[in-house]
């Protein structure tokens, strides 16, 4: 109790030290009301007629003016009508005006959830309502803002439960604030039903405030509260439902060649037994109905088959030959299923004059399009505030979120994939809908004993009994919730206390069965049965003082804020796993053959910090705002954990006090600086294991990374412990040593930028300019491993990264019944080395230089002659400089997105196209399916040539390769050294001696054409692609009810839309087994990378959407 | 203004101070780290110490050490003919990386054990752990010397105090680890003397001799002599340089028992002992269908078996059926020759009635979990070093005698018997297990009296290449590259090289030594190309003779 109370106490103490101000007595007080509803107008000028003395109103609407008797104020401002009241004896004055542009969006949310008005911000910050978000959903509510923010990509990842890459500026962003106080979130515990908007605070001049974690940038979430009607209450219903069908992306196989290696192929017992039936690939004969024993051939044990091969050779067995055919082309078309998507929403408000109720509960559900895959989601959220008195306000809020699923899929490589299972290294001769297949236990079902049929029981699987037997649970509590405390203290104090929780607990399971066989486990496979539990739990609680108002008759007003947070941090986790099961399907600990192994990790955090923010306003010429917060964090080193950020930004609205033509109805500056640091925590976590250096358990399949942020314990060097041999704890000393005066990692930004508006607001553009100076940031320097350590963790490397958002909103069209509304957003970004360490390596020895690129992507590349041939060895396969070489750059140049809203009457019609241009990708699935043999290239073109020849020369006597008529190698491309020399390679992998070399044309077909292609293809020079895109992100038609329709009915309001998400996708021909979406430049961890992992394919959605208020 | 950043500052932080002094104690408690340790016992770094001894890693961290890893491919025993898996290049840099991966770090917890031993122990440093970090030292910088050539090592592993240290020379590093290996032996002996002490963690003896710790360390004591001849061994091309007096560390060695105890049998080899839990044969029955096809026998072990007769042929390899020779006959078992394109290879295995290359025997390697024990230093390979330091004429003794006692219990190793001895092959066509069974009789004798296996007195040169000759055999699939090591210094087998073998990236060469660490010619830049000049003309190049060989 005490040590917490003691802080908290302290925080107190400290906002009561708080200076306070002087200010200037006011002859008239008004307030600004919106005619259309009574709502609070800010930023409007009030002005004396004939004088140059004016003042604005404040968010709240209110405004103080010193006037006399028949002075005429003069109320105007963007997007209203301009009114003229004439002072009379009242002294509190309320001023309606009509309106003549509903979106005004003159107050936005900031740091701390203070309301701020847009035109005094120096910094760049976007807004996004989310009802703009209901209609056409992604799974994945975070999801759904891709391209509709400049700056902000978001790489959508489609597999369930998969956390998208929230790249803001480049950075990934994993700070979510709910109404002002930080949450910690996975990006599906938020449920866009209870949220009014989300609010991108771009860089971190926006959110210094919330110091380190507001590093890059934030997003803001306003919940909804509800809304004031006449009735006192509103109850609403929204219906999401959207099926997923149609292919955007999936792999793309050829169906003429069978499995198997070098031309042979015969099913013995699929274990090895027969010819190239365990663990081959799909380079085996043709698919032309030859006879050969299969999988599901008749077993005659009295009877003896023997099957001659072209070459010669035979394969005796009992299986009865049958005909070779591709009895399975499409199977994974044919296995995967409609996915299904629907969001279901009631809440219910209630607004009086003192309180503002709100209850909503959704539930979504979600069924993947792999069979036997799926989530569930629901969603409890509660606000409801009450003032106490005219001075005191108390409100809350709570959100309960549940995720349950008994089955995700993980398609990352390996025997658990589906990709792995049906495309890549198994051919087209099964059906995947033949009922042995389907129902894959044999006679008897599913118990010991009795293994689930397929055709190979090495390496494949059965994918049925990948999805109904190898289940992989979710189930996840998050909570969090606030209360607040508001007193107006007057004279334009006003105090604040308030304190949240966020709090997750997750168990994830993963039941393999008997019969599952990944890597290493061919034989015994006797399953396992393992427990991920995390449990993180987190409090901020913060005092917070604010003043409002005017410095005497100086012309300046002031809004101040101090305050302090205390942020308590702990997680705790265990991983449990068996080591085989002694009877299967019972998925306990007791169960296990050999003794179960278990990891645990914890660790807590405390962060204490205090923070002021000043905004100074000179009349209607600038406003300065300057803010500081100190953080001491645990997760640093004691002598070095307390550290500063400051920030300044000004802005100035060149159209309030210069002549400007009248076609600019609006002209704004800003600049701002900002310094913010990092260090000591980590915004993600893996399985305990991995972070207890002991790796991860299993060698197939992905890990689930949760949010974390809590200490990483990478600036301590203790003894790393895991078990060795036979199971003993071994120790091995730090593999690095930290410098003891090791400083948070610190990053500077400067950012400029305009706001201009043309034509009345019709037409706006926003454009922004940034810089950060990132370093010296903390990083590994290589220091040689002679010294005893391979890494010195100090502070050393510098990067740039700059770029520019431009955002451009229009209404070409506005009549009376119909509406056009265009939102341009595009933006760019480059990060290069500024200063790095010496020794610092991309890839296998590619030296990092200070002007490269961060994102720059390396691999290895063929050694080429100085006028462009490929270099072959004596065997006609391509050799490799021993050094990587650069091959790309992992951001893309630049990314784009185009809104574009048609209202008629009651029609609405609204689309989006976004994409991105430029940044490179190897594009994993092609190049597996390339070595593989399945790809659909494989058998076309040169390669189905090579082919071709092979698999109707092989076994002709003296058959060498795929050579054609005139004796030409199909497949063979450049030169062979013909002196007898090899090359020799300088440091960079370049080669020196040219010169000494003789060439003669590469004429040298290997013997098998699967060796040359599964050499020639594993690289990035063939299967590396741009991932320039477009996609037809959503549509959406929405029809209203017309108001005199419901006439005096209980119902206010329906809409009701047909909607449809990703429904075109260009990419470039050959790579469409890949969907890009994903990859927007850097992955969570603020790494770029050349190749990604397998994924599910994608598809269209459709569906429909009813929105109902009563 | 009224605040500038510097009072805000200022002000913040000594409000701050105020606040947080009371919370002081819940930082320290927070900044530590509560799931790792920041001390350790002696023992668990020793667990560690001796797994790396095993478990070699090349500079990409890949395991290469024998059995089945790269080292496996460098020393001819087995060959990769399937190119999605594997290559049987060597360190070229494309395939195989050509930089040397070192043990360094394993010797930063040789330090830290016996610093933690020292304290253990009272301050004192008779204690087991110190005398066996004598020997680590020599071990490990003795085999990064034969990867490489010069080394840090007086300036090494001084972490931050040094970051940039010398190299010595390869000469140096083996005068120092004799005299490592010296003192070791020494102080060894008079630990077992003293009696008392504390000694766990020792997975390769006191563990299996239910933790008893005097006779390990008796054990221990053996190895580290053996190994000391291994490495005067390694030194034959320096017999003749003074400083290191090669000869007469050989003789005294051999000549004083009672104080250098040597290896007597096959139960004092070093070696690792596998369990069908944790620490499985990296050849196994849950592996099968991914190795068991896509490897085949090298020719430089099988022919030369094949060539002598040799039992232990039938016990690691299965007949190549498609010869068309009977299961048991020794024309049945062939290799590839290690730089074939594997393509080729890939054919000769791909079927029964195709296949002309032998396969790695499978019921020995595959059915179980457990495989054999990999040997680190062996009691057939001391014999051969002795037999070869007698034969060079740097002690007196019986060569012959040595090389059969060498022969004869790497027989005994792979069940080999003097008689009838049943060898058991997978059927052709036949699932894991699926064996048949043959009875060969064998008789050590006749084996022995063959022109070819005959200790060769008369020609004092070929009698060596006997020697040699078996003794690489008797690597085969453990002591990681000494039989690469021994290849480099003597010839011996005659592996096959050149253009004609087009496996090789590095125009048909096998390399003599793998470069430096990669960072080495950036991080310790002057130091590094100080070594590379004095040794390679300023070129770290993998086809160069280091200063042992030349």
């Amino acid at each position: 109790m005490s040590k917490k109370t003691n802080c908290s106490r302290g925080i107190l103490l400290l906002i009561l030290l708080f200076p306070l101000f002087t200010f200037a007595q006011t002859v008239i007080t008004g307030h600004v009301l919106s005619a259309a509803d009574q709502s609070p107008l800010p930023g409007v000028s009030v002005t004396l007629r004939g004088t140059k003395t004016g003042v604005s109103t404040t968010v709240d609407g209110n405004f103080t003016i010193k006037a006399k008797n028949g002075d005429v104020l003069v109320i105007s401002g963007v997007g209203i009508a301009t009114k003229e009241i004439t002072v009379g004896e009242e002294k509190d004055i309320t001023v309606t005006v009509s309106t003549n542009n509903k979106n005004l969006d003159e107050v936005v949310v900031t740091a701390l959830g203070i309301k701020k008005e847009t035109k005094r911000l120096g910094y760049a910050i976007q807004e996004v309502k989310a009802a703009d978000l209901l209609k056409a959903r992604e799974a994945n509510p975070i999801d759904n803002l891709a391209g509709k923010v400049a700056g902000l990509n978001v790489g959508i990842n489609q597999e369930i439960l998969a956390s998208p890459v929230v790249l803001l500026r480049g950075n990934n962003v994993t700070f979510y604030v709910v109404d002002g106080l930080p949450i910690n979130s996975d990006t599906w515990n938020i449920s866009p039903d209870d949220i009014e908007t989300f609010t991108v605070l771009k860089g971190p001049a926006a959110s210094a405030l919330y110091g380190n974690r507001g590093i890059n940038g934030a997003i803001l979430i306003t919940t909804k509260k509800g809304a004031k009607n006449k009735k006192g209450w509103t109850v609403e219903v929204n219906s999401s439902n959207q099926i997923n069908k149609g292919f955007i992306a999936i792999p793309n196989v050829q169906n003429q060649y069978g499995p198997g290696d070098n031309q042979k192929y015969a099913f013995g017992d699929g274990l090895g037994g027969g010819i190239n039936d365990a663990d081959y690939d799909v380079w085996g004969p043709i698919l032309d109905g030859r006879l050969l024993p299969q999988y599901d051939g008749k077993v005659d044990p009295n009877t003896v088959y023997t099957t001659t091969f072209a070459d010669g050779s035979f394969f005796k067995g009992h299986i009865k030959p049958t005909p070779f055919v591709a009895r399975g082309v499409n199977n994974m078309q044919h296995f995967l299923q409609t996915g299904i998507l629907t969001t279901n929403n009631i809440n219910m408000s209630s607004v009086s004059d003192r309180s503002n109720v709100r209850m909503s509960v959704s539930q979504s559900y979600q069924r993947g399009i792999t069979p036997n895959t799926g989530l569930n989601k629901l969603n409890f959220n509660l606000y409801g505030s009450y003032d106490l008195s005219s001075r005191l306000k108390v409100e809350g809020n709570l959100n309960y979120n549940r995720q349950f699923s008994d089955n995700i899929p993980d398609v990352t490589y390996g025997p658990n994939s589906i990709i792995y299972d049906i495309d890549v290294w198994m051919g087209a001769d099964w059906d995947i809908n033949s009922p042995d297949i389907k129902n894959y236990w044999p006679a008897g079902g599913g118990a010991a004993g009795v293994r689930p049929t397929f055709a190979e029981y090495k390496h494949y699987q059965n994918p049925w009994f990948v999805s109904n037997e190898w289940l992989r649970g979710h189930y996840k509590n998050d909570i969090y919730g606030y209360i607040n405390l508001n007193y107006k203290l007057g004279r334009g104090f006003e105090a604040q206390v308030r304190s949240n929780v966020t709090t997750y607990d997750v168990l994830r399971t993963e039941k393999l069965p008997w019969w599952a066989h990944p890597y290493s486990q061919e034989y015994h496979n006797h399953g396992n049965y393992r427990e991920d539990r995390r449990s993180l739990w987190e409090n901020n609680t913060e005092a917070l003082v604010k003043y409002n108002g005017e410095l005497g008759n100086s012309g300046f007003s002031l809004f101040a804020i101090a305050g302090g947070n205390a942020r308590n941090f702990k997680y705790t986790s265990s991983y449990t796993t068996t080591n085989q099961l002694i009877t299967p399907e019972l998925y306990n600990f007791a169960n296990s053959v050999n003794p179960i192994q278990s990891w645990n990790f914890n660790s807590n955090m405390l962060v204490l910090s205090a923070y002021a923010s000043v905004d100074l306003t000179y009349k209607k010429y600038f406003t300065i705002s300057a803010t500081g917060r100190e953080d001491k964090s645990s997760a640093l080193p004691l002598a070095h954990n307390a550290f500063f950020y400051p920030s300044v930004s000004v802005s100035t609205v060149l159209s309030d006090y210069l002549n400007l033509p009248s076609a600019i109805t609006f002209l704004k500056a800003r600049g701002s600086y900002a310094n913010v640091k990092d260090g000591g925590t980590t915004p993600y976590i893996g399985a305990t294991p991995t972070y207890l250096n002991s790796g991860f358990p299993l060698d197939y399949g992905g890990q689930y990374f949760s949010t974390y942020g809590g200490p990483a314990y990478n600036l301590s060097t203790p003894f790393q412990s895991s078990l060795g041999y036979n199971n003993l704890t071994v120790a091995n000393s730090p593999a690095n040593i930290v410098n003891p005066n090791i400083v948070p990692a610190t990053y500077s930004n400067y950012e400029a930028g305009v706001d201009l508006r043309f034509l009345n607001n019709r037409l706006g553009l926003s454009t922004t300019y940034f810089k950060y100076i990132k370093g010296p940031l903390q990083a590994l320097a290589k220091i040689s491993e002679a010294t005893g350590y391979t890494g010195y963790l100090t502070n050393t490397t510098k990067t740039d990264r700059s770029g520019a958002e431009i955002s451009l909103q229009g209404t070409p069209i506005q009549q009376k019944n119909f509406r056009w509304d265009v939102l341009i957003n595009w933006s760019t970004y480059r990060e290069i080395y500024k200063q790095i360490s010496a020794g610092y390596q991309f890839g296998r020895g590619y030296n990092v230089h200070n002007g490269d690129r961060v994102d720059l992507l390396v691999g290895n590349v063929e050694a080429r002659t100085p006028d462009g041939q490929l270099i072959n060895d004596a065997s006609g396969l391509p050799i490799y400089l021993p050094i990587d070489q650069a091959v790309g750059h992992g951001d893309p140049d630049w990314s784009w997105g185009i809104n574009n809203k048609f209202s008629y009457n009651n029609f609405t019609f609204s689309f989006q196209f976004d994409g991105m241009v430029g940044g490179r990708i190897q594009d994993r699935v092609l190049r597996k399916l390339t070595e593989g043999g399945r790809g659909a290239n494989t058998a076309s073109g040169k390669m189905g040539q090579a082919r071709f020849i092979e698999a109707y020369h092989f076994g002709d006597p003296g058959y060498k390769g795929a050579y054609d008529a005139n004796g030409k190698a199909i497949l063979a491309e450049g030169v062979q050294i013909s002196n007898g020399k090899s090359l020799a390679f300088d440091a960079n992998g370049n080669v020196t001696n040219f010169k000494d070399l003789q060439f003669a044309t590469n004429n040298t077909a290997t013997q098998w054409v699967q060796d040359y292609i599964s050499s020639y293809y594993n690289d990035p020079q063939h299967t590396m692609t741009s991932k320039t895109y477009a996609k037809l992100r959503e549509v959406v038609a929405t029809y209203s009810l017309p108001t005199k329709w419901l006439g005096k009915s209980m119902i206010s309001r329906v809409d009701f839309s047909l909607v449809g998400r990703n429904l075109l996708y260009f990419f470039h021909k050959g790579f469409k087994d890949m969907d890009v979406d994903q990859y927007p430049g850097r992955d969570i961890n603020n790494n770029a990378n050349k190749e990604y992992d397998f994924q599910t394919p994608t598809t269209r959605s459709y569906g429909f959407n009813i929105n109902v208020v009563f | 203004m009224i605040f500038n950043k510097f009072s805000i500052r200022l002000s913040l932080a000594a409000m701050a101070l105020l606040v947080m002094s009371s919370c002081k104690k819940t930082f320290e408690k927070y900044t530590a780290n509560p799931n790792q340790p920041a001390t350790v016992p002696p023992s668990l770094l020793l667990r560690s110490i001796l797994n790396d001894m095993y478990a070699e890693k090349d500079a990409d961290g890949n395991t290469m050490n024998t059995p089945w890893g790269q080292d496996e491919r460098d020393c001819q025993f087995t060959i990769s003919n399937y190119t999605y898996y594997d290559h049987n290049d060597y360190w070229d840099g494309v395939y195989h990386t050509q930089y040397a991966g070192l043990s360094y770090a394993t010797l930063t917890n040789v330090l830290n054990m016996e610093a933690a031993a020292k304290l253990g122990a009272g301050g004192s440093d008779l204690n087991p752990y110190h005398a066996l970090g004598k020997f680590f030292r020599a071990w490990f910088f003795v085999n990064m010397s034969l990867k490489v050539g010069d080394l840090p090592m007086t300036q090494a592993l001084q972490g931050t105090s040094i970051l940039t240290p010398v190299y010595d020379s390869q000469k140096s590093i083996f005068i120092q680890a004799n005299k490592w290996l010296d003192s070791a032996n020494t102080e060894l002996a008079a630990v077992i003397q003293k009696g008392v002490f504390e000694f766990s963690g020792d997975t390769y003896y006191a563990d299996l001799l239910g933790n008893s710790s005097t006779p390990a360390l008796i054990k221990w004591q053996k190895v580290i002599n053996t190994f000391r001849l291994r490495v005067l061994t390694e030194l034959s091309r320096k017999a003749g340089d003074a400083d290191l007096n090669v000869a007469a560390q050989f003789a005294a060695i051999l000549g004083n028992s009672a104080k250098y105890p040597i290896m007597t049998d096959m139960s004092d080899n070093l070696q690792y002992v596998y369990n069908s839990v944790t620490n499985r044969y990296p050849n196994n029955n849950q592996v099968f269908g991914t190795q068991a096809l896509r490897y085949n026998m090298s020719a430089s072990i099988t022919d030369s078996l094949a060539s002598f007769n040799d039992l232990r042929v039938m016990m690691i390899a299965e007949p190549a059926r498609g010869l068309g020779f009977s299961d048991t006959s020794y024309r049945s078992f062939r290799g590839a020759a290690s730089g074939l394109p594997l393509s080729i290879m890939a054919a000769g295995v791909n079927s029964n009635s195709t296949n002309i290359y032998s396969l790695i025997g499978r019921h020995r390697y595959y059915e179980g979990l457990t495989g054999e024990p990999t040997f680190l230093l062996s009691y057939p390979e001391m014999c051969f070093n002795i037999a070869e330091g007698i034969a060079r004429g740097w002690a007196t003794g019986d060569a012959e005698s040595w090389y059969k006692k060498g022969i004869f219990a790497d027989m005994g190793f792979y069940g080999v018997v003097d008689g009838a001895n049943t060898v058991i092959f997978q059927k052709p066509s036949g699932a894991l297990g699926d064996d048949v069974s043959y009875t060969v009789n064998f008789s050590y004798a006749d084996y022995y009296a063959q022109p070819l296996v005959k200790y060769d007195a008369a020609n004092p040169a070929h009698a060596l290449e006997q020697i040699l000759e078996q003794k690489y055999l008797a690597y085969f699939r453990n002591s990681n590259l000494e039989a690469y090591f021994q290849w480099r210094r003597t010839g011996v087998p005659g592996w096959l090289q050149g253009p004609a073998q087009s496996g090789y990236n590095n125009g048909g060469n096998i390399p003599l030594r793998f470069q430096y660490p990669i960072n080495e010619s950036t991080v310790n830049a002057v130091n590094y190309k100080t070594a590379t000049q004095s040794q390679y003309s300023g070129n770290d190049d993998i086809n160069q003779a280091m200063w042992i060989i030349k």
